[in-house]
């Protein structure tokens, strides 16, 4: 089906998030959304996914302009966004998260879980999609949970898909399997639109590309003979420049320690980060990167080992006194571990160090992010997903520290500004920080780091220098044993 | 039906409930039109009228607010029933004890027995759940029973004139009577206290906005994984809001024990910590909204009390519930689509 935004504007309160947008989008093709964090990218999804009443415009569909567009109409229509943050049920199994909303029932009442189970697996033949469906959500990947959500809305009966950021928390490698899948979906006619902060995914598997800027259409129409610099140019007004880390004082002291660390998934025999090094960690997400950072920072208690700051032992400690001691972490999951939804942006900013001279610190930290509109009186709701971002890095960024643990710091946020957030890395590296970098993103840890570890299944399976051919690098990641 | 806008809402509730009333007074054998002014009459209409609900709103007000203070940390205070009850044992027991304080020492024990003992009876279901990770819900539920069980008990061995109630509270340990002032209020129950149903909700609001503990609550309830991710001491401060929510439904308690009976009897307090979740509920924590009501349930348990011979309280108490939803379906604001 051919759905079309026709001068769609949104506004909240008296902000402006998409001005008079107009964007045709064609069955058949994957068309790519590009702009910076609060171009209006997610609201430009939600209004055409019916999530959202616009304030003034329409939807139209198949040439019919549409003056009614709510939820139910645009799932009658097949229309459905995929977002950001999943909304799954952790505890249920793939097929029960199937079924949530729209249970199959029999005739007297009973859930009848056979026929749907069937139709799903054979929607995952067809667009190449692989989901455990009997696996509890829990204990599935980012990855896989993606897939899900995706198989939620096909079997749904789904022709229009609206992905908003699908690709932020996958590798590259994940993300090609991704887009192929896409593209099985729009041969076969659906009308795909892509979200996404990657050019050079827009130049290899997008037909179409839209960009935004500041709520506005700044431009539309084909993709086959941009190269990544000029979208670049298009979505950002500049091609950011790569970032490279500070040089390594061999004989620096070491400030992070990870010594026999072992927890539920991981186990690190030994791993020394010293003064001013960035070290790189890879692998498939869910090979224990998360458990690793909750351990460090304290969050969870470790079934042996020990981290130590500087030298010192951190055992016993909480998060609270490891943070005191100089120890900065941001974890990967933002909607779990990094904002409070419902409070403002101010108490986001401060969360956990209230008190003092708080509206000073957090002015200053909200300057400092770039995060916008620069106002810490608003519910952080109000902020794009990549402000959000900018709002949980400049509180572990902004005081200086022994060691920083970073997860997946410039997940969801514009190139420009991840090339500012790594550019902050780096300069805390030249202060003397200790950092341990774990990201998804391989030509982030290849720009930034001195070396790389490779976790696999909980363990370090290959230290690799930051310039090894992707090849080897992926193999690592997928187990084989240092090459 | 899309009634977006407020005023259709509040009109469409109001409706509502006049409509449940008309039917409900009907079927009782009654003229709507009458029992309407006769309720009004028996609450709002004579000083006697007004001083019980204000009785009524004093103790539904406090217990508001200690259920709101639970719940903004997101813990569901489900205890107030039986921390209450305790409580009000305990200032009985101790009240009754004082005859040689003078009124500056007798008042002030009398109000830290009650306190103490509702904090201490939370304090229970607080540390099941910080330590243990025992939801609220359930723990609170059997303490309410298990409060239910020890009362008998106690007032049967010692610690009550061996029957079913406490001994008579010394008189300096007691909360004047506002009649004392006016003789409008003359009979009346409302006392003093109502000072206290005023204060409790507005210092609690101003310590939840002003001080660290108090705002990290509100961080607490919404998202607790954040929260201790960024160092707050979590744990401890679901501990104090469960613990503090204790100590207010004790205050409660006060209200009824130390300002109108004169003694603690069996049963005297039930039904008030469940009528308190209701006014928390509505009254969203803010400390006008408490207010309001804790006024509004005051006013419909005394129109309620005085049909009562003409309508069943059965009936009263469908009322109060589709008040309550009403009142909920109107204040729903848009944010909570
Ligand atoms: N509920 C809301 N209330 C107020 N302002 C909002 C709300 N939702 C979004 N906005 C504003 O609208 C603008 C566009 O936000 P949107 O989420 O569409 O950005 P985006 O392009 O998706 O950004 P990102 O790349 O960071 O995800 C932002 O300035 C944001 O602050
Ligand atoms: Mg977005």
């Amino acid at each position: 089906m051919r759905i079309d935004a026709r001068r769609l504007t949104k506004r909240y309160g008296g902000l402006v998030a998409l001005d008079d947008v107009s964007v045709e989008l064609a069955p058949g093709k994957i068309t790519a959304v590009l702009g910076e964090n609060g171009a209006g990218k997610s609201t430009l999804l939600k209004l055409l996914g019916g999530l959202e009443p616009a304030t003034s415009g329409e939807v139209v569909l198949d040439g019919r302009a549409r003056e009614r567009w709510t939820l139910a109409d645009a799932r009658d229509a097949g229309v459905f966004v995929v977002h950001q943050h999943f909304s799954l049920v952790p505890s249920f199994t793939g097929l029960q998260n199937l079924m949530l909303g729209d249970e199959p029932v029999g005739p007297l009442g009973a859930l009848r879980p056979r026929p749907l189970r069937d139709r799903a697996e054979r929607t995952m033949r067809e667009a190449g999609l692989g989901v455990d469906l009997g696996a509890r959500v829990s204990a599935m990947s980012l990855g896989e949970r993606q897939r899900l959500e995706i198989l939620r809305v096909l079997v749904r009966g789904a022709t229009t898909l609206l992905f908003d950021e699908p690709t932020a928390t996958q590798t590259r490698g994940e993300a090609s399997r991704l887009y192929a899948m896409m593209r099985r979906l729009a041969d076969g006619g659906a009308t795909v639109t892509v979200v996404t902060h990657h050019l050079d995914e827009v130049v290899a598997h997008a037909d179409a590309v839209v960009v935004l800027r500041r709520g506005r259409r700044a431009f539309a129409g084909g993709v086959r003979d941009k190269t990544i610099d000029e979208l670049a140019r298009l979505a950002l007004g500049d091609a950011p420049s790569a970032v490279t880390p500070p040089p390594l004082d061999h004989d620096a002291p070491i400030a992070l320690e990870l010594d026999a660390l072992r927890g539920r998934r991981v186990d690190v025999p030994s791993l020394r980060v010293r003064r001013g090094e960035i070290v790189g960690v890879a692998g498939v997400d869910g090979n224990g990167q998360d458990e690793l950072v909750e351990l460090i920072s304290g969050l969870s208690t470790a079934l042996g080992g020990r981290v130590l700051l500087d030298g010192a032992s951190l055992d016993g400690l909480d998060v609270a006194a490891r943070r005191a001691a100089g120890l900065g972490t941001v974890f990967a999951d933002r909607h779990r571990f990094g904002v409070v939804m419902g409070a403002t942006v101010h108490d986001n900013l401060m969360l956990g160090e209230l008190g003092g001279d708080e509206a000073a610190r957090a002015r200053a930290r909200l300057l400092a992010s770039g995060a916008s509109p620069a106002r810490p009186e608003l519910p952080i709701e109000a902020f794009s997903g990549g402000n959000q971002q900018k709002i949980v890095l400049a509180r572990a960024l902004d005081r200086r520290l022994v060691a920083l643990v970073v997860a997946q710091p410039t997940r969801g946020i514009d190139a420009a500004a991840a090339a500012d957030v790594r550019r902050r890395l780096a300069r805390a590296a030249t202060d003397g920080s200790a950092i341990l970098l774990l990201s998804s993103d391989l030509d982030e840890l290849r720009q930034l780091s001195h070396r790389l570890i490779v976790l696999h299944r909980g363990r370090v399976v290959a230290e690799l220098a930051p310039d090894v051919d992707e090849a080897a690098l992926g193999r690592a990641m997928l187990g084989a044993s240092a090459a | 039906m899309t009634l977006t806008r407020p005023h259709a809402r509040a009109i469409v509730a109001a409706a509502i409930v006049l409509l449940t009333f008309d039917l409900l007074v009907f079927a009782a054998g009654e003229s709507p039109w009458i029992a309407l002014s006769r309720g009004l009459a028996g609450s709002l209409g004579t000083a006697y009228g007004v001083g019980q609900v204000l009785y009524k709103a004093t103790s539904l007000a406090i217990a508001g607010a200690a259920f709101s203070v639970a719940y903004r940390a997101g813990l569901f205070n489900v205890g107030l029933e039986g921390q209450l009850s305790l409580a009000a044992l305990a200032s009985g027991v101790v009240g009754a004890r004082l005859g040689w304080a003078p009124w500056w020492l007798a008042l002030p024990l009398a109000v830290a027995a009650a306190v103490a003992v509702g904090g201490a009876w939370a304090a229970i279901a607080a540390w099941l759940r910080v330590a243990f990770g025992a939801h609220e819900v359930i723990t609170t539920i059997l303490l309410n029973r298990l409060a239910d069980a020890l009362i008998p008990l106690a007032l049967a061995h010692g610690l009550g004139d061996g029957g079913v109630r406490t001994g008579d509270v010394a008189h300096a340990a007691t909360i004047p009577r506002l009649s004392t002032l006016t003789h409008a209020l003359a009979g009346s129950a409302a006392s003093l206290a109502v000072v206290l149903a005023v204060l409790t909700p507005a210092l609690l609001d101003r310590w939840e906005r002003r001080s660290i503990a108090g705002r990290e609550l509100g961080l607490v309830g919404p998202s607790p994984d954040a929260c201790r991710a960024a160092g707050v001491p979590v744990a401890r401060r679901l501990f104090a809001a469960l613990t503090l929510s204790g100590a207010l439904a004790g205050l409660t308690a006060c209200g009824v024990v130390l300002g109108y009976k004169g003694h603690y009897e069996l049963g005297m307090t039930a039904g008030t910590g469940f009528a308190g979740i209701a006014v928390g509920l509505l009254g969203r924590g803010r400390p006008l909204g408490l207010l309001a009501a804790a006024l509004l349930v005051g006013a419909l348990q005394q129109a309620g009390l005085v049909l009562n011979a003409s309508v069943p309280k059965e009936a009263t108490d469908v009322l109060f519930g589709v008040v309550i939803l009403a009142v909920a379906i109107a204040g729903r604001r848009e944010e909570a689509r």
